[in-house]
């Protein structure tokens, strides 16, 4: 998810903010491996669906590997970056 | 307890990515059960009892690069449409790994072999699945 993210970044991840929007990055269960959870970008919504993406297409494991992932499932929307210092602020 | 400890987030997720090489092949996984068999096999013929230690720690982890080739086939490179087609792999991969689990606190070569023959079933998924064409990179004569 680099630029976006980098390895280490500590975020606020929340439920508020009414309907996931497509271009938001989301905190979500991998489909294939419930415990572990990925953060990527919603690309595409359809119905109770959702298709997420990773930035970096050629090297991101996301919705092409693991299929649409339920609205229902995703676990909140990451809102900015607390740490480190110099890279705070809204994603 | 520093401030730091306090933000420190309690949940981690994963945003960075494998860096697919696209090379994914059950062989790499059967070379490593095929070594916990011979070392099992080994391990009963010998009477040297620190060849015998040596023989458990590295069985053990021979056993546990298997179960890492299983799940990377199973999370990197079966795809839905594979699952799909072929529904039987993921139970396929589940059992296997579980079975590798069993060869590392094993000494029966059963268990081992076992572990041979679910691997052979991964690889004839695999190769329905196209995966010798899909996945490996061809052999000098195969190109000529």
């Amino acid at each position: 998810m680099e630029p976006a993210l980098r390895d280490g970044d500590w975020l606020v991840v929340t439920t508020l903010g009414g309907p996931y929007r497509v271009g938001e990055i989301v905190l979500a269960p991998d489909p294939r491996a419930p415990d572990r959870l990925v953060l990527k970008r919603i690309a595409a919504i359809a119905g109770d669906l959702c298709t997420l993406l990773g930035d970096q297409p050629d090297q991101s494991t996301d919705s092409r590997h693991f299929g649409p992932v339920p609205l229902a499932a995703i676990r909140g929307r990451a809102l900015f970056r607390y740490a480190p210092i110099d890279r705070f602020g809204r994603l | 307890m520093f401030l730091t400890d306090l933000l420190r987030p309690k949940t981690l997720a994963h945003a960075h990515c494998d860096l697919p090489c696209g090379v994914y092949d059950p062989e790499q996984a059967r070379i490593e059960a095929e070594s916990c068999y011979k070392i099992i096999e080994k391990y009963n013929a010998s009477n040297d009892d620190q060849f015998k230690t040596r023989a458990i720690v590295i069985k053990e982890e021979r056993a546990e690069l298997a179960k890492h080739h299983i799940d990377v086939l199973w999370s990197d490179y079966f795809k839905p449409e594979h699952v799909q087609k072929y529904p039987e792999i993921t139970e396929l991969c589940w059992k296997a790994a579980k079975q590798c689990s069993k060869v590392k606190g094993s000494l029966d070569i059963g268990d081992a072999r076992t572990l041979i023959d679910m691997i052979d079933k991964i690889d004839e998924v695999w190769t329905k699945a196209g995966g010798p064409q899909a996945t490996r990179v061809a052999k000098a004569a195969a190109r000529a």
